[in-house]
């Protein structure tokens, strides 16, 4: 749920970005930390694996500086994808104001992404939110590799919530060089703020 | 001694349609009492009772610091220890370990943890939850006692759920705090800040 400090005029918002394992979530927030200007961003904090899979969250803390005389901050987690870490997703997505749903273009994984879909539709309901009101964005990462799939074919099996609340806005994306990042991270911030 | 306080207004995205209502005003207020549509702000009143809750909480137990923070982890009101530059990441951690313990009660059926307590060789952490919706931290060394922590928290805690219920029956529309050209002016913010 966002904050909004009237006393100290700030405004905080969180932002969780979602979806199966090894789908390039945490590359999102790597991407993003590497090119916002120091002063605007935080320390990128990661509790991970030895191997570095996700094992609770990233966290990315961005301060968009004055706006209307009111500091304004985004703060950008990942869940863990595993399957294993069901519970866990749970937990960091507690008090989500916005979810990116990072999905793999990859055809062998268009079943996870729709489970992990399906769960993040039950876990966003379970908070007592309507999953059709909830403020999404969809990322279709791994667009360079060989034989992903089409944009449409994506779109038929995750895009598929009806108006008013649907189709979601969709970005192309290729996490590891930062193509569509930007542009999936002013969606969905651009989506939170105006739901505030 | 380092002040921090937050005012907050929390919203449910199941409520965000009413801002865009063509309804009339006084109509607003009414759809606003759904507590599925609720917005909250912490009046200037209750940030003095926040803040002299938590400072009181110090001088009694001699902890180092005090947290309260909002379950999403955004901190509302910080007390203690000047030099901590760590807040932001503290709270989204300490959420972070909450959300997850809540998780674990479920497994154990349990409704939940209460209270968690983390244990150092230097400096403790005890956690006590606020009605569902807030989180009391109290970081300490060992020159206090952790009787003392629990006994002085419950009495915190329960003066901070006053508050918090009375933070629940305010309800604002967006606008009275911001200002209406707010949204255009954070979009143009986002465009600017967030690109490669």
């Amino acid at each position: 749920m966002a904050l909004i400090n009237v006393a100290a005029r700030e405004i905080h918002c969180k932002i969780v970005y979602y979806g199966p394992g090894m789908g390039g979530k945490t590359s999102n927030l790597q991407y993003i930390h590497t090119q916002v200007s120091k002063e605007a961003r935080g320390e990128l904090l990661s509790i991970a694996t030895e191997t570095e899979r996700t094992l609770f969250f990233d966290f990315l803390p961005l301060d968009l500086g004055k706006v209307r005389g009111f500091q304004t901050r985004f703060h950008l987690y990942t869940v863990p994808g595993q399957v294993l870490y069901e519970r866990t997703r749970v937990a960091v997505l507690n008090g989500a104001d916005g979810v990116v749903f990072v999905a793999d273009s990859q055809k062998h994984k268009l079943e996870e992404n729709i489970k992990s879909l399906r769960e993040l539709a039950v876990n966003i309901t379970k908070q007592n939110k309507k999953f059709q009101d909830f403020p999404i964005v969809l990322q279709y990462n791994k667009r360079d590799v060989p034989g992903a799939l089409m944009v449409k074919d994506l779109d038929r099996f995750l895009n598929t919530l009806p108006p008013p609340g649907g189709p979601w806005q969709r970005f192309e994306a290729v996490a590891t060089t930062g193509v569509g990042i930007f542009d999936t991270l002013k969606a969905i911030s651009k989506l939170v703020i105006s739901k505030l | 001694m380092y002040r921090r306080t937050t005012v907050l207004v929390c919203y449910n995205c199941g409520g965000n349609n009413v801002f865009e209502s063509q309804e009339p005003s006084h109509n607003k207020v009414g759809l606003l009492m759904d507590p599925q549509l609720t917005s909250q702000i912490v009046p200037t009143e209750e940030v003095g009772l926040i803040e002299e809750c938590l400072t009181r909480l110090i001088e009694d137990t001699g902890a180092n610091h005090v947290l309260l923070l909002d379950k999403s982890g955004q901190v509302i009101a910080s007390q203690g220890d000047g030099n901590r530059q760590d807040i932001t990441a503290l709270g989204a951690l300490i959420a972070g370990t909450f959300a997850s313990s809540r998780e674990v009660a479920k497994l154990l059926r349990e409704k939940d943890f209460r209270m968690l307590f983390q244990q150092g060789v230097h400096d403790n952490v005890f956690i006590a939850l606020i009605e569902e919706q807030w989180i009391l931290c109290i970081i300490f060394n060992k020159g206090t006692h952790i009787g003392l922590v629990k006994v002085l928290t419950k009495k915190a805690t329960d003066d901070l759920a006053g508050v918090l219920e009375r933070v629940r029956q305010q309800h604002k529309a967006r606008d009275d705090v911001l200002g209406s050209s707010f949204r255009t002016s954070m979009e143009d913010t986002i465009d600017l800040l967030f690109r490669d």
